[in-house]
């Protein structure tokens, strides 16, 4: 029989020693259990808008009434693909998905978000119905603009009229696209010949025309908005919203609502169909439509309130918003075709108008 | 008696291979367990992926189809991303190889009692990740960049010559991350080649030229071929360089894969991508290896 080098441990006692370890471990968090959960993810874009949500809405609405929002900072793209990705899961990892009406109708199509109940948002009373995506009983609308002609009066010394200045020979070498905004870039070409937002052929050949004159295409709003600041370039289409934020940067820019139309361009909410905790979603959801949070979202990024009830001042709205006759000229995305033709209008954008 | 002893020899031999055996598990175990559940089933999963259907509003659709690698094959923009792609590469590695030979060289051969400094300022690149660098080198090479400004301050140039989204920029980004790996691979090899075989080329005659032509190179081809084939690899698979130096417009296969995955959300093309580039890389690789170590026999 052999000796016990150490006579004080025995399988048995490591075996009752683990055993009372998770025996504390568990009684510990039986409190927890009693308690309602009350931590939110906000699945968001990063930079200022997370900020901003943070300043606006996390922080001084929904703390003081006990609720941690927690930020899940991605590009949209990503975010998309984790949240398709997460279907199967009877839990995914978001309670809340910054979205933008685009692409709540993609995600609508692959049916992974909730179908809200606006009676819980005690908010949505004042929503503004002024674009149809506000209709959607998936998506919860935050903040709107339009997209307009933006551009820099040395270079471009006639004030444009409409979009179609892009595709003016006159302008060539002086023409900005940015890359991630492709739909948007397309609606406008559809517009350009003569169309609605959802007539993609004639907006393929707008393209195409528009290809000849040699735009530059950048990657990101950010890197658009150097090449205007360094008057690398001098037109583009652009939210209205940017375009205030950089002028408010120093940048030498006009907008023009553009006689073809102003497609609207509204951000907000989508709430994954697993998402662990309803309740901290619809607690969100209602933050963001309240007039406070609303208000400092249009003095501190350039966006408009979606509520009626929250107040800007003459002179911001003057800058930020559209006239009566302005918003004549709004015009919706068609969702319905986006949703069903979304990897089709990528596919021409990369393979034949970038290429 | 004496048969009894045999049998306790080959008793104990057997308890010493069982032993050996069980050493050698443990010591490998963990390591194949971690490659086999980190690297070779998701591989598996993504060639399974790869030959699903993808339709638009149900996404990845169960199915035994080669229609993605069919895309692939006979689309051109496709074949263009790919042949850009191993273009770059090419032209990479062997930039890396000639710039990084003489200063690997002299690193090796260096007395100085700086030389662990010296070899710091070689890694100090890679203390930096590859999105910050590639930042760097965006306000190097923008339109009103270091580089363009100092051309025309010196009166070379009156306007901006454009630098960035160009191919010429993913080349140069590239290279500047890569280089150190080659210098460091290069510059072990050659350590371990004896100097006095260059001393004898020299007292046999030969200049410096020759010598390295026909001793120190083919003594150090084991090593060439090691960091040429990391830098093959490595430019193969780049993400964030091509996209952030080279722009909207140059697609090479890296990005290409991640646009499917998450801008199409098309998992079975993505797929297949990964698995065309993966086993591009691969074929190239070892076929460079074998070649090489053909070479080194003869």
């Amino acid at each position: 029989m052999t000796e016990r080098t150490n006579p004080y441990i025995s399988r048995r006692r490591v075996l009752a020693g683990a055993a009372a370890v998770a025996g504390v471990g568990a009684l510990s968090a039986l409190p927890a259990l009693g308690q309602a959960n009350k931590k939110i993810v906000l699945s968001t874009w990063g930079g200022d808008y997370a900020k901003l949500l943070t300043k606006h809405i996390s922080v001084p609405v929904l703390g003081p009434r006990g609720w941690e929002v927690v930020n899940d900072e991605a590009q949209v793209t990503q975010r998309k693909a984790k949240t398709v990705a997460e279907k199967r899961l009877p839990k995914g990892t978001s309670d809340i998905q910054a979205l933008t009406a685009t692409d709540i109708a993609e995600l609508t199509e692959v049916d992974v978000l909730e179908k809200l109940d606006h009676a819980k948002l005690k908010n949505a009373k004042n929503l503004m119905k002024i674009f149809s995506i506000a209709d959607s009983p998936y998506f919860s609308p935050h903040i709107f603009s339009g997209k307009v002609v933006l551009y820099n009066p040395k270079l471009i010394p006639n004030a444009p009229k409409g979009i179609d200045a892009l595709w003016d020979s006159k302008n060539q070498g002086k023409v900005g696209i940015v890359d991630i905004q492709h739909v948007y870039t397309t609606m406008a070409a559809a517009l350009v010949a003569g169309g609605k937002t959802g007539d993609f052929d004639k907006a393929k050949k707008a393209l195409l025309d528009l290809k000849k004159l040699k735009p530059r295409i950048y990657p990101s709003n950010e890197a658009l908005a150097q090449a205007l600041q360094t008057e690398e370039v001098g037109l583009c289409i652009m939210w209205k919203a940017r375009a205030v934020q950089w002028q408010n940067a120093g940048a030498n820019i006009l907008t023009v609502a553009p006689k073809e139309g102003i497609i609207t361009y509204v951000s907000g909410f989508g709430v994954p169909k697993n998402a662990p905790n309803r309740e901290g979603s619809y607690a969100f959801l209602d933050a963001a439509m309240e007039a406070s949070a609303q208000e400092g979202f249009a003095v501190d990024m350039g966006y408009n309130p979606v509520v009626a009830n929250a107040k800007v001042a003459p002179d911001l709205k003057k800058r930020i918003g559209f006239g009566p006759e302005e918003e004549k000229l709004f015009v919706n995305p068609d969702l319905a075709f986006l949703a069903k033709h979304m990897g089709e209008l990528k596919d021409f954008w990369d393979k034949e108008f970038k290429a | 008696m004496l048969a009894t002893a045999e049998s306790l020899g080959s008793l104990a031999a057997r308890e010493q291979r069982g032993g050996r055996l069980s050493t050698a598990a443990i010591l490998v175990g963990p390591a194949t367990i971690f490659v086999t559940i980190g690297l070779l089933l998701p591989i598996l999963l993504l060639f399974r992926y790869s030959l699903n259907a993808f339709v638009p509003g149900k996404l990845m659709v169960e199915a035994l189809t080669a229609e993605n690698y069919v895309l692939f094959v006979t689309d051109p923009y496709y074949l263009a991303a790919f042949t850009r792609t191993l273009r770059v590469a090419v032209i990479v590695t062997a930039l890396c190889v000639v710039l990084a030979f003489p200063l690997a060289y002299k690193l090796a051969r260096t007395q100085s009692r700086f030389k662990n400094l010296l070899v710091m300022l070689v890694v100090l690149p890679l203390f930096v990740g590859n999105a910050v660098r590639a930042a760097g080198w965006m306000t190097l090479l923008g339109n009103r960049g270091f580089l363009n400004v100092t051309l025309q301050w010196i009166g070379l140039t009156t306007e901006p010559i454009r630098f960035m989204y160009t191919e010429l920029a993913v080349i140069v980004g590239i290279l500047a991350v890569n280089l150190p790996y080659v210098v460091l691979t290069l510059q072990s090899v050659i350590e371990g080649i004896d100097r006095a075989v260059e001393d004898a080329a020299f007292s046999l005659g030969a200049g410096p030229f020759t010598m390295v032509r026909r001793v120190l190179l083919p003594l150090a081809l084991p090593g060439f071929a090691a960091g040429a084939i990391f830098c093959f690899i490595l430019t193969m698979n780049a993400y964030a360089t091509p996209v952030l130096l080279g722009g909207p417009q140059f697609m090479m296969m890296g990005p290409l894969v991640y646009v499917q995955f998450a801008a199409k959300s098309n998992w079975p093309f993505g797929a297949a991508v990964s698995f065309i580039l993966m086993t591009a890389t691969l074929i190239l690789t070892a076929a460079a290896n074998l070649m090489v170590q053909r070479r080194y026999r003869t």
